[in-house]
């Protein structure tokens, strides 16, 4: 079956005001599709609300067909995110926390699931080590590793290459390729414009709270391209 | 459920709170019942008198000043750890983690009590036998059927005082911190006490469990006490609830 996470115009309003507006987002399967935009744009919101982290005041997002309150726990467990923090506990050994993530996602091999994604992400000298007492960086992988441990469908990932070396987003670009060559869905959110552009088929523009609209990967000068589509909504929104 | 039980038993296993709130509960409560019978031999009236029932130097005595502790620390001690079990995944953002899972977060929170409870219930058990192990040390002597039946309550007052701090595991989900279920938990304790001053201990769930073992179970009935059930499964429900409703919105 084909997994699917569908946002029908989304919407959260904070108290502020601030919040996400009017989202409509279909993550399509083998597509990587990257969301960027300024700080404060909505990014980690509009990734909250698609993963019921946040209730929408307005519209729907659906898992699989299903309404996120009532999907199912098998619809769940095909999901992999990384959002603002890695589940990673400090008082445990990285290979611990794998072992843990692995539990709870029902994965049915979990020696194997965790041996995998250890050598996927390069944590093979770090696994016996506890967390608190990694670098920000490794902590980041085993975050991405408890994400994509259990070869989910849909993988929500936001700024993934946070803190990792180069080295670590060489392994985390070839991971997503490979997972979206495979059929996943994969969203992921970054400031870094260049290193979307080299994997993601497609980027989605958020400024505001609202998707504003999308940059094509191959466009030269990228980021310039992306400054003039905020620039512009900017002024729209002022008059 | 196994999973889960399984990730929050290794979690307390592995932390520093964990070991230090069973060292804290088993070896402090009985080191400082075990200091209060030295103080026994001074020859200090007010002293003698500070002591209570431990001043009679015997297994009753110092069994029921162990209660005493329990009543107070040991509700403490176990609150601390409740507080961290549910706060830390706000304070460490794990919280995020426990979002798009194929375990319900309710579930989860479950998880959380069982471990809790199961831990209490170590907990209580391992503090009756430091007793008998610090009474025995002390040359207290033999045993007798009434001291078995207080030593029986001191282990019942650890499990009670454990559900009865389950309010906590609310006010740490609510506040989404530790320190918000460190001081309800203060609170608790407060509320415990003035409580009983005010003659209300029986009737009051928080304070009932100590009142019955200091009083070697004569001034709370068994219905009383059994209303610690119900105090200490609305508060496991309404956590739980609280945990299948909260929303990362803060």
């Amino acid at each position: 079956m084909t997994a699917s996470l569908v946002a029908s115009r989304a919407t959260r309003v904070f108290a502020s005001g601030a919040g996400v507006f009017d989202l409509d987002l279909e993550l399509v399967h083998g597509q990587i599709l990257a969301l960027v935009g300024l700080n404060g744009a909505g990014k980690s919101t509009l990734m909250r609300v698609l993963l019921g982290m946040l209730r929408t005041d307005r519209g729907e997002v659906r898992l699989d067909g299903h309404l996120l309150s009532d999907a199912p726990t098998r619809a769940w467990a095909r999901v992999g995110h990384l959002v603002e923090y890695p589940l990673a506990y400090p008082e445990l050994s990285a290979r611990r926390n794998l072992e843990l993530n692995a539990r709870l996602r029902g994965v049915v091999d979990i020696e194997a699931s965790v041996g995998r994604i250890v050598t996927e992400l390069s944590l093979e000298q770090y696994a016996s080590r506890r967390v608190r007492a990694l670098s920000l960086g490794n902590k980041q992988r085993v975050g991405l590793a408890a994400a994509l441990q259990h070869d989910p469908s849909i993988i929500v990932l936001d700024e993934p290459t946070n803190s990792l070396d180069p080295a670590g987003v060489i392994r985390l670009r070839e991971s997503l390729l490979r997972r979206a060559g495979d059929g996943a869905v994969v969203l992921v959110s970054s400031h870094h414009l260049d290193e979307v552009a080299r994997i993601a088929d497609r980027i989605v523009v958020m400024n505001a709270g609202r998707l504003i609209g999308e940059l094509d990967p191959a466009t030269p000068e990228i980021e310039r391209a992306f400054f003039e589509s905020v620039r512009v909504d900017g002024e729209k929104a002022a008059e | 459920m196994k999973a889960a039980i399984w990730a929050e038993a290794v979690k307390l296993a592995g932390s520093t709170v964990g070991r230090v709130g069973s060292i804290a509960i088993v070896i402090g409560i009985s080191v400082l019942s075990g200091s209060m019978l030295l103080a026994v031999h001074s020859d200090d009236p007010q002293l003698l008198a500070k002591l209570g029932p431990v001043a009679s130097g015997d297994w009753t005595g110092f069994l029921l000043g162990a209660a005493q502790i329990t009543g107070a620390g040991g509700l403490g001690g176990f609150a601390v750890v409740l507080a961290w079990m549910f706060g830390r995944e706000f304070g460490d953002g794990t919280i995020t983690g426990l979002f798009a899972l194929p375990v319900q977060r309710s579930t989860i929170a479950l998880a959380k009590l069982v471990v809790y409870g199961t831990w209490t219930v170590a907990m209580s058990v391992l503090l009756g036998l430091a007793l008998m192990l610090v009474g025995t040390i002390a040359g207290l002597g033999g045993v007798s059927e009434d001291n078995w039946a207080t030593l029986a309550r001191q282990v019942a007052l650890g499990v009670m005082s454990a559900a009865i701090t389950l309010p906590v595991a609310l006010a740490a989900t609510l506040s989404r911190s530790v320190l918000g279920g460190v001081s309800v938990a203060i609170g608790l304790v407060v509320v415990a006490q003035v409580s009983v001053i005010a003659g209300l201990g029986g009737w009051m769930p928080l304070a009932a469990p100590a009142l019955w073992a200091v009083s070697n179970g004569t001034e709370v009935s068994p219905i009383q006490l059994l209303l610690v059930l119900p105090f200490g499964g609305a508060s496991a429900l309404a956590t739980s609830l609280a945990w299948q409703r909260i929303q990362l919105d803060s």
